[in-house]
């Protein structure tokens, strides 16, 4: 039962055309944001993080989560269950959590000159950092070996669960930061007063971060229906070679011939001992 | 739906006042933990008592860790698991039984904690209907997490380690919003800051896990 | 200033590495899958 791997030529170009756009915009967000804009009034030079650290954190935390769980829901739904949208979400997660990391690092840049420190428990930093774990938690469950259809609904129901949490994450901590009567200086605005060529540069950063999520978030998504159909493949093709050997009496002793299926370069990992730890629940009666 | 729910909760129970594993195993481990903070932390009172109201919650959030596994390790063999599914019992029932199994459990343990945190902390108790509400409130929501993950990693192998990394994330606006609701009520907290907007904040939050355990824990049944 | 090219490098630096990454993962699995299906047109 292989599924057919083809990519319309269509798609492929669409790609490569997004990614050069990407490209293209995104070096031109960093000419922009490093030299050809002035330094703020306030912040000086440290205002040209801007033109990347909000970008990010809007890609993190908005269009990777928010295509994770919406993906998530609608392969929930029964009326729109797809395999589209569970290779979706996973694909969206993965990306996002690229992003959200380096969310934390840009966010932490930003803070360490305008507050002496590295870390600052502030709210956005504090609540993108518990983002950072609900998504390393969604790709540890994505790992747990099972079939697709389990897996897909494990992950689904995890991802809703943490975007649940998300706004809830951040009302708490902003909570905690605000109501805390002895709070610190902490927490200078972030945001300048932005202006002229200024946001300019900010939607382009904007629009070219987005961008890149997309073209990332299309490989990935073609990087996960490749793999997908190879383990179903290489799951059939090791299935028929132990038929073609010939069921040994003793059924479950056997040890794995293993799949031998796709030969010299390796295989991801995970799919190569899913296959070899299905076998044996396969073929037992 | 209530009635499916009272089934189960009450198996569930059962099961545990035969078996004691909570009482024996879990409870011990809180009070283990919170003699380890208090190594960590001690010999002086001072650090012990300002910190008191997070390390319950805390205590009490590895305490709803264990209590979470071990209401799923009830149902550990398949046929088990196969056969509440197919007992045609309400999912939403299921769900709201097991987390209330899993609720009462740990209030048992809070109560002991809180026990502790009095005795071997030397907090100091104002106000015991703050104290009382976070503790409901907050159990309420760490229960229905609970058994929504632990669902969700039933059957799965590696669920020991993957459990508590997916749970206690999700899980720390009950850390945050409980230690200050109790930090109000022990006084130890910033001056002026009330216990009210911290014991919404568990409330939402249980409404909300509830809410969604019910809606969403049939799908988890499908299949197995 | 230097927090600046700090933040930048590491951003791009981390954006083009995984785009990297991703780009070498499809290709290797495009190839494996040309294999075990080989009709498939391309």
């Amino acid at each position: 039962m292989t599924r057919p791997v083809a990519s319309s030529k269509r798609s492929t170009r669409l790609v490569r055309i997004i990614g050069v756009v990407a490209v293209v915009s995104l070096a031109a967000t960093v000419w922009l944001g490093l030299w050809v804009t002035p330094p703020d009034k306030t912040q000086g030079q440290l205002v040209r993080l801007v033109y990347i650290h909000p970008p990010i954190a809007w890609v993190a935390l908005y269009l990777a989560f928010g295509t994770a769980a919406l993906g998530s829901v609608l392969w929930l739904w029964p009326r729109t269950r797809s395999r589209f949208w569970d290779r979706l979400a996973a694909s969206a997660m993965e990306v996002g959590v690229v992003f959200t990391a380096l969310t934390l690092v840009t966010g932490a840049i930003w803070g360490r000159p305008t507050w002496g420190v590295w870390w600052a428990w502030d709210a956005r930093l504090t609540s993108t950092a518990l983002l950072l774990v609900l998504q390393l938690g969604y790709l540890a469950l994505r790992r747990v070996p099972g079939d697709a259809d389990a897996r897909a609904r494990r992950c689904a129901v995890g991802a809703v669960i943490a975007g649940v949490d998300v706004p809830i994450v951040h009302f708490s901590v902003d909570w905690w930061k605000t109501l805390h009567q002895g709070a610190t200086v902490l927490n200078p605005d972030l945001t300048p007063t932005i202006h002229g060529i200024m946001a300019w540069t900010l939607l382009l950063g904007f629009v070219a971060l987005t961008l890149v999520f997309v073209w990332m978030l299309m490989v990935r998504y073609r990087i996960q229906v490749l793999s997908e159909v190879l383990e179903g493949a290489e799951l059939e093709m090791a299935l028929h070679e132990r038929w073609a050997e010939g069921a040994p009496p003793d059924g479950h002793g056997a040890t794995d011939a293993g799949p031998v299926a796709v030969v010299d370069e390796e295989t991801p990992a995970q799919v190569g001992s899913r296959a070899r730890g299905e076998q044996p629940a396969e073929l037992v009666p | 739906m209530w009635r499916d729910a009272l089934l189960v909760a009450g198996k569930d129970l059962r099961i545990e006042m035969r078996s004691r594993v909570v009482l024996n195993q879990v409870a011990p481990f809180a009070i283990v933990v919170l003699a380890l903070f208090a190594f960590a932390l001690g010999p002086d009172r001072a650090p012990m008592v300002q910190g008191a109201a997070g390390l319950f919650w805390v205590a009490v959030l590895f305490a709803a860790v264990l209590a979470t596994q071990r209401s799923f390790a009830l149902e550990a063999n398949d046929g088990t698991r196969d056969g509440l599914r197919l007992s045609g019992l309400d999912p939403a029932g299921i769900f709201l039984g097991k987390a209330a199994a899993v609720a009462v459990q740990l209030i048992v343990l809070e109560v002991l904690l809180t026990g502790g945190v009095v005795l071997l902390y030397g907090a100091h108790v104002r106000s015991y209907g703050s104290v009382v509400a976070a503790c409901a409130a907050g159990t309420a929501g760490l229960a229905a997490v609970g058994t929504l993950y632990g669902a969700l990693a039933a059957g799965v192998r590696v669920r020991e380690t993957l459990l508590p990394f997916l749970l206690l994330p999700v899980v720390a606006p009950v850390l945050l919003a409980g230690t200050r609701a109790w930090q109000a009520a022990l006084g130890t907290g910033p001056g002026g800051d009330t216990a009210d907007p911290w014991l919404s904040l568990l409330l939402v939050f249980a409404a909300v896990y509830l809410a969604l355990g019910v809606v969403i824990f049939g799908s988890l049944q499908e299949s197995g | 200033m230097s927090y600046i090219n700090a933040g930048y490098s590491i951003a791009l630096t981390v954006l083009s590495a995984y785009a990297g990454q991703l780009w070498w993962r499809r290709r290797r699995l495009e190839r494996l899958a040309a294999r075990v299906d080989p009709d498939a047109n391309r």
